[in-house]
C-alpha cells in the first residue's frame, strides 16, 4: 500500500539529506515595527534573518540595518486550506465515484500566473483538492503557492488528505440510465441521497474486504486507512444537512466498529446552524469566503458572525478565500470581515496561519515566524487585515515574491 | 367667510402651530463630528430644522433651542451620510431595449420597496443618484433619491438629474453600430430642429395648427420660442419655433445638446472614452459629463484631465492588473493613486453590498496609500460634486440636507458599525431594530422563519405501555 503523499515524501527525504557545511551568510534581512511570531505573541521591533530559504534567526528589539527590507508590521506567511487553483475538471478522474488512488498532484500547472498571483496576497501555502465532480475525488496535495516550476520543489510533505463532497455537485449534471446503461455519459448518483449512499457503500465494502479477500477493490487499502485515521478526509459540505450527513457517516463507522474517520469539513458554511454535531466529533471545519449577502452555494447561509460561534464552542475553524486574489476577496480580506464578525485579531490569525497548518499537518514547517520555520513572510504597511492596511511585501522561501514599494 | 376659508385658516394655523411648537428642529449631540468640511468636532452638536441643518458647533457653543428633540449619543461618532454617485440598481429591470430613450424616465422603474435601498441605508449611503444600466445607447432620463419613503415622491431629492449614455456597445451590438446609433442621435436632431426652424420660416407651424384644431392652444411659456443655447453646434433661428412644437420625444436630446442636463457615459475601455469624449465636445456636453470608468481607463487619463469633464466615477475594481503576452509578470496598477497623482478628483461606487460599499472602497484606497482625507472625500463631497448637489448634500454643514450617519467609530475601521441614519432631519434607520442585519452578522433568524426540527410523535407511545405488564 503506498499513497502518493508518501511517495512524495520520500522523494523530498531523498533530496533533503543534510550536508554539514560552515554557516553561511545571511541571505535576506527583514525589520518590522510590529512581528506577529505567532497568535498572541508580538515581538516589537523585530529583525528576521534568513538563510536558505528558512528562517534563521528572529531577533527583538533592533533597529533596522542597512539593506534590510522596513515595514510596519509583520506575519507568517497564510496557509489556504481550500485554495482551488486547478485547471478544471480535467483535475479529476470521473470513471468511477469513488477514487482513491489517483492524486491531483499530477494535474497541477505551476506556469499559471494564478500561483503568483495568489502569493502576492500573501497566500505562501496551498491544500489543493481534486474538484468535487465525484464522490471521492482522490488525494489532495499541499502546495508551496511559489518557487522552481517543478513539483519536487513545490510540494510540502504534509499529512495523507483524501478529498471528497457532500451535496449537490458530485451528482450535478449525473444522468440516470434508464433501462440499461448503454454509454459511459449515463452516470450516478443523480440525487443528494445517492451521494450519500456512495460514501457509505465504499467504506462498507472497505471495512467488509479487510474479512473477506476476494472482496478486495483497487483502492481499498487507502479507505481501510482512512477508518485507521490514518488519512485524513476533507469533505466539502456546504449546508447543515451535508455536514450532518459527514458526521453521521463517521459515528456510523465508530458504531458498526470499523473505524474511526479523520473528517475536516470544507465550505461548511452552515456549521453555526447545527454545531452540536461538530462539537460532539470534534470534527474543525474550513469556512468558505464570507458572502456579503450571506447566501453562498447550494444555497447554503452563512452569517458573519460564524467565526465568533464556532470559535466559542471550541471548534476548530480555518478560514479560506477558494483562492480568490481580488482586493476584497483574498484571504487577508477574509480574516478581516472574520474580525468584523467578532473574532479577535489573534483568532483571526490563527485562522489563517496555525490552524490551517495543523489541519494540514505542516504546522512544523509553515504558519508562524520561528527559527527554523520556512522563511514565509507577509509584510504590511499598517496592522495586519485592517480595511485601511495593505499586504505590501511578500517573502515566500526566502525569497522576496512581492517588493515593498 | 364662508366655510372653504374658516376650514383653510384652520389648516393654516395648525400648520404654522406645528412649526412654532417644534416637531420639526432637532438637536444631535454626539461625541464627535467629522463634517468633511473642516476640522471634525469633538462633543459637538448638530441643529436641524426643517430637514436643513441650521448649525453644526462644540457643544459648548450651540445654544439648542427650547423646542428641539433631542438624541444624544455621546459615544458615536457623526459623518455625513455617503453619497453614491451613480448606481444602476433599485429599478425594476435596469436596462430598455430602445436604443435611443431619452424620453423614458426612471421615476416609472424605481421601486421604493426594492431590498437594495435598505441595504444602502444600513451602509451609511443616503443619497443615490439612480441611472439606467449600461445596455443602451442613450438612456432614459435618471433620478437622485434617498433610500427612505414608500413612493417615488417621497424618496426623490432631483428630478430628471441626468442621462446614461454608454459608449461601450450594449449586448448584441459591434462598437461601430453603437456609435453610428449615438452621432445619428444628434445628427438628428439636429436636422430636426433645422426643418422645424424653416416650416416656421415658411409659416407652416404645423404642430400650432394642429392644436388648434385639437381646440387648445400652447401653454404660455411653450407657445414661446426660445434661442438655441450651447458650446457644440447651433440651429440658429429656433427662437422662431414655439418649444411646444418640438417633439417631446427629442426635448431631453435638445436639452443635453444645450448643457442643461448632465450625462453619465458608460466607459469600459480607453477606447470608449476617446471615442465619448470626442462625441461630448461635438455635441457640446463635455462640462456636463461624468464619465463612469472601466479598469483600464487609467491608460488615457491625461486625456481625460485635458478634456474637462465634470468628474470620473471609478468602479468598484481598485487595482488593475494584466500580463504582457510573454512577461514574466504581471504590471498592477492602483487606480485611486494613479487619479489622484494625474490631479483627477474620482467618486468611488459600491457594488451594493457590505464588503464593497463606499465606506470599504474609501478604506481600500487607504490601504493602497491614499491619503485619507482624499478617500473620505471621494464617498462624501466628491460624489455630491459630481451629481451638481454640492451644496445641498455631501458635508454637514449649514443649510446643507441634515443627513447624517451615526457611527460606532472610525468610519474606515472595519468593527465600526452603523448605528442610525437621519435623512433630513429624520431618524430613518436604528440598528437595533433591523432583523435582516441581525440574520446577516449574527444569524438570528426572524421570528416565525424558521423551521424546527420537525417533532416525531411517537402514536404507538400509549398502547406499548399499556401492554407493559
Amino acid at each position: 500500500m503506498i499513497y502518493p503523499g508518501f511517495l512524495i515524501s520520500c522523494v523530498l527525504l531523498a533530496l533533503a539529506s543534510p550536508a554539514p557545511e560552515a554557516p553561511k551568510p545571511v541571505d535576506l534581512t527583514v525589520h518590522a515595527d510590529y512581528l506577529h511570531v505567532a497568535p498572541g505573541e508580538v515581538v516589537r521591533n523585530a529583525l528576521i534573518q534568513i538563510r536558505d530559504g528558512k528562517i534563521a534567526s528572529v531577533l527583538p528589539g533592533r533597529s533596522a540595518p542597512d539593506g534590510a527590507l522596513t515595514v510596519h508590521s509583520i506575519m507568517a506567511g497564510m496557509i489556504d486550506a481550500s485554495a482551488r487553483v486547478t485547471p478544471g475538471d480535467v483535475a479529476v478522474e470521473q470513471s468511477k465515484e469513488v477514487i482513491t488512488n489517483l492524486s491531483v498532484t499530477d494535474s497541477l500547472d505551476f506556469f499559471n500566473p494564478a500561483w503568483d498571483r495568489l502569493a502576492r496576497t500573501g497566500v505562501t501555502t496551498t491544500l489543493i483538492a481534486p474538484p468535487d465532480y465525484n464522490v471521492v475525488g482522490g488525494f489532495s496535495v499541499v502546495v508551496k503557492t511559489s518557487g522552481p516550476k517543478r513539483v519536487a520543489a513545490r510540494v510540502v510533505n504534509g499529512a495523507s488528505i483524501l478529498r471528497g463532497a457532500i451535496g449537490e455537485l458530485p451528482s450535478a449534471g449525473n444522468s440516470p440510465a434508464f433501462g440499461r446503461p448503454t454509454n459511459f455519459y449515463a452516470r450516478r448518483p443523480t440525487t443528494r441521497m445517492g451521494v450519500e449512499w456512495e460514501w457509505r457503500k465504499a467504506f462498507f465494502d472497505a471495512a467488509q474486504s479487510a474479512r473477506f479477500p476476494d472482496a478486495e477493490f483497487e483502492g481499498a487499502d487507502v479507505l481501510r486507512a482512512c477508518l485507521a485515521g490514518d488519512v485524513r478526509i476533507f469533505i466539502q459540505a456546504w449546508t447543515t444537512a451535508d455536514i450532518r450527513t459527514a458526521v453521521y457517516l463517521d459515528e456510523e463507522m465508530q458504531a458498526e466498529g470499523y473505524g474511526d474517520l479523520d473528517i475536516v469539513i470544507d465550505a461548511g458554511a452552515e456549521a453555526w446552524k447545527e454545531p452540536a454535531f461538530l462539537v460532539r466529533t470534534g470534527t474543525p471545519v474550513v469556512l468558505p469566503p464570507f458572502p456579503a449577502t450571506g447566501r453562498l452555494g447550494e444555497r447554503a447561509f452563512m452569517p458573519w458572525d460564524t467565526g465568533r460561534k464556532l470559535t466559542d464552542l471550541g471548534i476548530m475553524i480555518a478560514l479560506s478565500a477558494h483562492g480568490e486574489t481580488g482586493l476584497k476577496e483574498r484571504l487577508s480580506a477574509q480574516a478581516g470581515y472574520a474580525i468584523r464578525g467578532g473574532l479577535t485579531f489573534d483568532e483571526a490569525l490563527a485562522c489563517v496561519t496555525t490552524t490551517p497548518a495543523r489541519l494540514l499537518g505542516v504546522e512544523k514547517q509553515v504558519g508562524a515566524v520561528k527559527s527554523g520555520m520556512d522563511a514565509d513572510l507577509v509584510l504590511w504597511n499598517g496592522a495586519p487585515f485592517s480595511a485601511t492596511s495593505n499586504i505590501v511585501g511578500v517573502v515566500a522561501s526566502g525569497e522576496v515574491v512581492l517588493t515593498p514599494r | 367667510m364662508n366655510i372653504s376659508s374658516i376650514t383653510r385658516l384652520t389648516a393654516a394655523l395648525a400648520l404654522t402651530s406645528a412649526v412654532a411648537f417644534g416637531g420639526d428642529s432637532h438637536a444631535i449631540k454626539v461625541g464627535k463630528v467629522i463634517t468633511m468640511a473642516g476640522e471634525p468636532i469633538e462633543n459637538g452638536i448638530v441643529l436641524i430644522e426643517s430637514g436643513r441643518i441650521t448649525a453644526v458647533g462644540p457643544a459648548s457653543e450651540i445654544q439648542i433651542p427650547w423646542d428641539a428633540e433631542v438624541f444624544e449619543a455621546p459615544n458615536l461618532v457623526a459623518f455625513p451620510g455617503q453619497v453614491e454617485a451613480c448606481t444602476s440598481q433599485g429599478m425594476d429591470r435596469a436596462n430598455e431595449s430602445i436604443d435611443v430613450a431619452p424620453f423614458l424616465n426612471v421615476v416609472d422603474s424605481v421601486d421604493p420597496v426594492n431590498f437594495f435601498y435598505e441595504e444602502m441605508l444600513r451602509a451609511g449611503i443616503t443619497t443615490l443618484n439612480v441611472q439606467q444600466g449600461n445596455s443602451t445607447v442613450i438612456a432614459g432620463r435618471g433620478m437622485i433619491v434617498k433610500p427612505s419613503g414608500m413612493t417615488v415622491a417621497a424618496m426623490t431629492v432631483r428630478p430628471e438629474a441626468g442621462i446614461k449614455i454608454a459608449i461601450t456597445p450594449k449586448r448584441g451590438k459591434s462598437r461601430a453600430v453603437q456609435l453610428m446609433i449615438l452621432r445619428e442621435a444628434f445628427a438628428g436632431l439636429r436636422r430636426t430642429l433645422e426643418g422645424l426652424v424653416q416650416e416656421a420660416n415658411d409659416g407652416n407651424d404645423h404642430a400650432r395648427r394642429e392644436a388648434l384644431a385639437q381646440g387648445r392652444d400652447f401653454e404660455a411659456e411653450d407657445g414661446k420660442g426660445r434661442a438655441m443655447t450651447g458650446s457644440g453646434w447651433i440651429v440658429e433661428g429656433l427662437e422662431a419655433v414655439p418649444r411646444a412644437s418640438i417633439d417631446s420625444k427629442i426635448l431631453p436630446l435638445l436639452a443635453i445638446v444645450e448643457g442643461r442636463i448632465s450625462v453619465y457615459m458608460a466607459c469600459s475601455t480607453p477606447m470608449d472614452v476617446l471615442h465619448g469624449l470626442e462625441i461630448a465636445k461635438e455635441n457640446g456636453f463635455l462640462a456636463q459629463t461624468v464619465l463612469l470608468l472601466g479598469p483600464t481607463c487609467w491608460k488615457v487619463s491625461d486625456e481625460i484631465k485635458a478634456a474637462g469633464v465634470r468628474g470620473v466615477i471609478l468602479s468598484s475594481t481598485l487595482e488593475h492588473t494584466e500580463r504582457a503576452p510573454f512577461a514574466e509578470e504581471d504590471t498592477v496598477t492602483v487606480l485611486p493613486t494613479h487619479f489622484a497623482e494625474k490631479g483627477i478628483p474620482f467618486a468611488l461606487a459600491s457594488q451594493n453590498s457590505t464588503t464593497q460599499s463606499l465606506w470599504f472602497q474609501a478604506a481600500r484606497c487607504v490601504a493602497l496609500g491614499v491619503d485619507r482625507e482624499v478617500a473620505l472625500a471621494a464617498i462624501t463631497s466628491g460624489p455630491a460634486e459630481v451629481i451638481g448637489l454640492s451644496s445641498e448634500v455631501g458635508t454637514i454643514e449649514k443649510g446643507k440636507h441634515g443627513n447624517l450617519v451615526l457611527l460606532s467609530g472610525d468610519p474606515l475601521s472595519l468593527q465600526t458599525q452603523v448605528r442610525y441614519v437621519f435623512i433630513e432631519g429624520k431618524l430613518t434607520y436604528d440598528r437595533t431594530t433591523d432583523t435582516r442585519l441581525q440574520h446577516l452578522m449574527d444569524g438570528v433568524q426572524p421570528e416565525g422563519t424558521s423551521a424546527d426540527e420537525p417533532v416525531v410523535e411517537d402514536i404507538h407511545e400509549e398502547e406499548r405501555t399499556a401492554g407493559d405488564k
